[in-house]
């Protein structure tokens, strides 16, 4: 397999007719297909904007971050073309020099690139079910919210659901085990036992499962008899039980299949009419023999449910549950009966939007104004309220900004520029900063480099109770289309700057072997990997300007 | 892989004496041959498990209320079939995980690696008189990555969730929500499916890039664009196929991922609602057409990676086997181009029922209709290509000349298709089920089934047993047809594709004012028993073929020579089968592809590529000529 390498021609050398070596033309073609890639995802993002039903975020992205990094892109390009240019000059020292500037940019680039998604993360949004209001902001958890019965004290969770539990039923077909061991652990010492009826079910299946006689399975008996006499909830109980069901079902499924088998075969040699099954005109006849089958089946216990002997609060992750009042559902089917308890939602508020208020105003052709100012958030608020008088009153100045900046129309004496849907109805962190009076003027492109700066400034904290809560999540994927489409690409890219820096970084430490032996393969793979980076540049530069100032 | 393939003849040949050992070279090798081996068994299992899962499905069709019988149920453990069978019948759910599982194997990971990774694999490189692949371990890695891709799809029917069950082509928001019951996202049969999807898209990138690069420069001296083989154009076009369709269903694979393991709503509309959660929480906003036309913008184009490598095995096989050179190869050089071309910008005519618009769909109408052109030149060529001929019936040439009747009902049903007004009524129903199956089935697959049967003897040095050829071949063609055409009868009388008892639950009620379709169903239900037992017998009837393959492997006749059929491509040159690096001296080619029953070489009826022409001075070209010069002047070099 070495030399197979050394049959294959047109490695080194380009062929005459083509004027290509093997690996020009295998880079280009890659890159068509990376075209295809990103096209599709462009495409994507085009259909989703295009499409969508909410208002799409416009410049919601720190810029400064981005703009730097075209540039470290750019240059990264231009060095990679250098260390290229030098191989073929056979300079190694220039080359080195030359592609470590190179990696140091995709180094730049991809720390920059943690920042921005580090501050995406950490910043949540929540949106309030009476008027589509948005707030953004990051999760508090100071003392007072401890007093309001959010969660309290640095390093805890932030966004939990209280729950305080009286009963926990189990789906043993399919329960999860690291939840019971959480709930377990949140129990403390109240202990969790099983119900009457599960006690008389568990009595059941003994009293069937020794009655089998012959067939009874003495660990099935042994396991029933301990977990009667000690009826406790623990993940050694339900591992049993589970097998014991899984096991169960298996034996009653494989009886009642022959049981039908039975039952066919018994139609199909008295139907004498017909030779042929005829599957479609026998089906009402066939039916299985349940009294005769009976006796033979397993009883199956499909879930237990156990019983607390005092109410116990538990933290429950929202993405786990489903909750109600009374009841609520983990992921793997398990049923906490008890009480929700209050369970808000604290956020220090950096930022306010609007704008989806105002889409829904409008479609049932109300005043957007009017709407925004008897919201919840506004009426319930008064540092909300004083930050929405300010911002007011600077749209206003806007307005009157842009009248004396552009004129008005002559004939209808419109305004020729107004302020827009963003100036209207977005508040931002730098507007809030100056109305609070955090700052004399508004914050500068390095003040908040990824975004709010929370450790500097003191944002007006609000609890929104659990019920208020139409959706939330932090500035991720699952906050709206545009995030998703966001963090997908710049993934993808990032992936991409990463991979490339991989392949370069082997040329530049692992290359010197090669440039002594073959420095004009060397050279084409440097270029072959240079082509790769100037794609990868050029897919930044469409990047850069549609989602960050598109 | 077996010491079979080490036949002495090869290793005599072997001019490099070097022993790369037995791993190196049956199992981790970098040699065409053996990984176009390696894809073709894979290819043939997974074939094989597909049948299996379509033959349950066609049980529980047939007979809905019967348990499956010991035979199709002998697979499956107790416990599995406690979770997925009802009293050992099969249920919807597990009718839809079978039927998306179906197509899935069939497309990904049957047909397409068995004609462009173990044909493509096997025979471009010999064709072009190559070497190798012109990257031999990347070539390695995409089998593995595709082995790997499929395992992935595979072992999911072991997890809680059971495989995938939103049919092949996974549209969302249904596949979005599939399986959410469960905590572990990851070790869902949905999740898996996607991983093993994006798995098996880099191996085909990897693959396709490759063989552009082989074709483009690593021909021959001599072997100029219009002296390659019909076959090597075929592949040139369905590598450029997946190289640029399979990206966005990258795209779409990625976003649902996304969509079911963060929470976007890449697919997911407002206010989607759902029955056993209400309001689903999640953002919205997102569009289900995108994910359609993503995936269709690959889905279309995959047709024809199906197709391609079918058409190319059997315009080899027929002029070889008719003696007389392929009629009209240049129109269908420039039809499979064109083709090509078209076939990414029909994609939406899957969509007709989504509301597009009728602007839209009349262009996506006229594409198709037009699409329709090359794919008749490229049939009609074929078809001529017989006349006049003394056609050899060999086992290969059967399988060839059934292709071509079978292929012909395959594309003519799917012009009703094209038309947007006429697939109002067929959408989804039985019909669509009866075209592309017999575009796939006794079209592609006979295909490559010719194709297995015609250059087993360069693979192997030995022939497969033409008893059993004989045997394999007239059975599949008559079960074939009494499998597939009831379908397009069924699907005209309104059958869905989706009923899992195959209409029963229209028949089990009273046909009155309130379920009319009962009649109807009445009538054309029993073809269900037909089809089902065609199917099963089918089965039967490829046994044969499992035998002849692997006992022709040590026991078939061994060839005479290295050209066992007199053909005059480049492959037929080589030793059989081929050693280390192909060929003993350097390939040329002095004329075209399918130059057979020259008048002006009485002696024989034909003349191979590589035989050096009669006068001295006539030369191969050098490969330095440029590509573009009019190739009607080389091909008259010689008088």
């Amino acid at each position: 397999m070495s030399n197979i390498l050394d049959e294959i021609p047109y490695i080194v050398t380009p062929r005459k007719d083509t004027g290509l070596f093997n690996s020009k033309i295998a880079i280009w073609l890659f890159l068509a297909s990376e075209v295809m890639l990103f096209g599709g995802l462009f495409s994507g993002y085009i259909f989703l904007r295009i499409y969508a039903d909410y208002p799409w975020p416009e410049r919601a992205l720190p810029i400064t971050p981005g703009f730097i990094n075209t540039f470290i892109l750019i240059g990264s390009s231009v060095t990679v073309v250098f260390a290229w240019a030098a191989l073929k000059m056979r300079q190694w020292r220039q080359f080195q020099i030359y592609m470590a500037i190179t990696l140091v940019c995709a180094a730049a680039f991809m720390v920059l690139k943690g920042f921005e998604y580090s501050a995406k993360f950490a910043h949540h949004a929540v949106r309030l079910t009476d008027s589509w209001a948005v707030a953004e902001g990051h999760f508090h958890k100071g003392e007072d919210t401890q007093a309001a019965g959010g969660p309290g004290g640095e390093g805890s969770t932030p966004n939990v659901i209280n729950f305080s539990v009286t009963g926990v039923t189990v789906d043993l077909g399919k329960y999860h085990e690291p939840y019971i061991e959480d709930l377990l652990e949140q129990s403390g010492d109240v202990s969790l036992v099983l119900t009457q009826d599960s006690l008389k079910l568990l009595e059941t299946t003994l009293r069937r499962e020794k009655a089998l006689e012959e067939e009874s399975d003495d660990d099935r008996v042994e396991f029933l008899q301990a977990a009667i006499a000690d009826p406790k909830l623990s993940t050694d109980l339900l591992d049993d039980a589970q097998e014991m069901y899984l096991d169960f079902r298996s034996s009653n499924a494989k009886l009642r299949t022959d049981a039908l088998r039975a039952a066919w075969e018994k139609v199909r040699r008295n139907g004498s009419s017909s030779t042929e099954l005829n599957s479609r005109e026998l089906a009402g006849d066939v039916k299985i023999d349940s009294a005769a089958l009976d006796p033979h089946l397993r009883r199956e216990v499909s879930s237990l449910t156990f019983e607390a002997a005092k109410p116990f609060k538990v933290q429950l992750s929202p993405n786990a549950v489903r909750e109600g009042a009374d009841k609520s559902v983990l992921l793997d089917g398990t049923v906490l009966d008890g009480e929700l308890l209050s369970s808000p939602f604290v956020l220090a508020v950096d930022t306010l939007d609007f704008r989806h208020t105002a889409m829904k105003a409008e479609e049932r052709q109300q005043d957007p104004m009017d709407v925004i100012e008897n919201s919840w958030l506004i009426t319930e608020h008064p540092e909300i309220k004083k930050v929405w008088d300010a911002h007011k009153v600077e749209v206003e100045e806007l307005r009157q900004e842009l009248i004396e900046k552009h004129g008005v129309d002559k004939k209808t004496g419109a305004p020729n520029r107004v302020p827009n849907e963003n100036d209207l109805y977005r508040v931002t962190w730098q507007e809030m900063v100056t109305t609070l009076g955090e700052e004399e003027t508004k914050p500068g492109v390095f003040a908040g480099f990824t975004g709010p700066s929370h450790s500097k400034y003191t944002f007006p904290v609000i609890s929104v109770p659990r019920e208020r809560v139409a959706f939330e999540s932090n500035l991720t994927p699952k906050w709206n289309t545009y995030y998703a489409i966001y963090f997908l690409i710049t993934g993808l890219h990032g992936l991409h700057v990463i991979g490339g820096a991989v392949v370069l970084g082997y040329y530049l430490f692992c290359g010197r072997k090669m440039y002594e032996t073959n420095p004009e393969w060397l050279a084409n793979r440097v270029e072959v990997g240079g082509l790769f980076w100037h794609f990868v540049d050029l897919v930044w530069i469409f990047l850069f300007p549609i989602m960050y100032l598109m | 892989m077996s010491a079979a393939v080490t036949s002495d003849h090869g290793a005599e040949h072997d001019h490099h004496h070097h022993d790369p050992g037995f791993v190196r070279k049956y199992i981790f090798s970098t040699d065409h041959k053996i990984i176009g081996i390696q894809y073709g068994i894979t290819a043939l299992l997974f074939l094989l498990f597909g049948f299996f899962l379509m033959m349950v499905m066609r049980w529980s069709i047939a007979y809905p209320h019967v348990p499956l019988p010991g035979w199709l149920s002998m697979f499956f453990s107790d416990g599995w079939k406690a979770q997925w069978l009802q009293d050992g019948k099969v249920t919807g759910e597990t009718y839809n995980m079978f039927g998306a599982m179906h197509g899935t194997i069939m497309v990904f990971l049957g047909v397409v690696p068995l004609g462009f990774g173990a044909f493509g694999n096997y025979v471009t490189p010999l064709q072009i008189g190559a070497p190798d692949m012109a990257f031999p371990r990347l070539n390695m890695m995409s089998y593995w990555i595709y082995l790997a891709g499929g395992l992935v799809m595979c072992l999911s029917f072991f997890t809680d969730s059971g495989a995938a069950k939103s049919g092949w082509t996974n549209y969302s928001p249904l596949s979005s929500f599939a399986d959410s019951q469960f905590v572990n996202q990851l070790f869902t049969g949905q999740t898996l499916w996607l991983i093993g999807l994006v798995l098996l898209i880099t191996s085909s990138l990897l693959g396709s890039v490759n063989f552009i690069t082989t074709i483009i420069n690593l021909r021959a001296k001599g072997m100029t664009w219009m002296r390659m083989p019909f076959f090597c154009w075929a592949m040139l076009v369905t590598a450029f196929l997946l190289l640029l369709a399979f990206p966005p269903l990258e795209v779409a694979g990625l976003m649902q991922l996304m969509d079911r393991m963060v929470g976007s709503s890449f697919f997911l509309p407002t206010g989607l609602y759902n029955k056993d959660y209400g309001v689903v929480d999640v953002s919205g906003g997102g569009s289900p057409l995108l994910f359609q036309h993503l995936f269709w913008f690959l889905g279309h184009p995959e047709v024809y990676v199906l197709l391609l490598p079918g058409i190319a095995c059997v315009a080899e096989i027929i002029p070889a086997n008719t003696r007389k050179p392929l009629w009209g190869y240049k129109p269908m050089v420039y039809s499979v181009i064109i083709l090509g071309f078209l076939s990414f910008i029909v994609w939406a005519h899957h969509m007709y029922l989504t509301g597009m618009g009728p602007v839209i769909s009349t262009f996506f109408q006229t594409t198709t209709v037009l699409i329709s052109i090359p794919s008749v030149i490229l049939l009609t060529s074929m078809i001529i290509s017989l006349w006049g001929g003394s056609i050899r019936f060999t086992v290969p040439m059967m399988w060839a000349l059934a292709f071509l009747p079978m292929f012909g009902i395959g594309g003519l049903t799917g012009l009703p298709l094209a038309f947007n007004l006429a697939d109002m009524h067929l959408h989804d129903s039985y019909y669509v089920i009866g075209h592309f199956h017999y575009v796939v089935a006794p079209g592609i697959l006979f295909g490559l089934f010719a194709g297995i049967y015609f250059w087993y003897p360069k693979m192997f040095g030995r022939q497969m047993n033409k008893f059993l050829g004989h045997l394999h071949f007239w059975p599949s063609l008559v079960l074939i047809n009494l499998l597939f055409f009831p379908m397009l009868i069924q699907g005209m009388a309104g059958f869905h594709r989706r009923w899992y008892n195959g209409g029963d639950a229209y028949v089990a009620k009273e046909a009155d004012s309130t379920n009319v379709f009962a009649q109807t169903v009445l009538q054309h239900i029993d073809l269900n028993v037909l089809m089902s037992w065609s199917a099963f017998l089918l089965a039967l009837a490829q046994l044969p073929f499992i035998i002849n393959l692997f006992t022709a492997w040590f026991a078939g006749k061994r060839v005479k020579n290295d050209n066992p059929w007199d053909a005059t491509t480049l492959e037929w040159s080589t030793p059989t089968p081929p050693g280390h690096g192909n060929f003993l001296t350097e390939p040329s080619a002095y004329r075209g592809p399918y130059e057979y029953s020259r008048p002006d070489y009485p002696e024989t009826d034909f003349v191979p590529q590589w035989l050096e022409p009669k006068h001295k001075d006539a030369k191969p070209e050098v490969v330095e000529q440029t590509v573009e010069a009019d190739d009607s002047a080389r091909q008259s070099v010689e008088p």
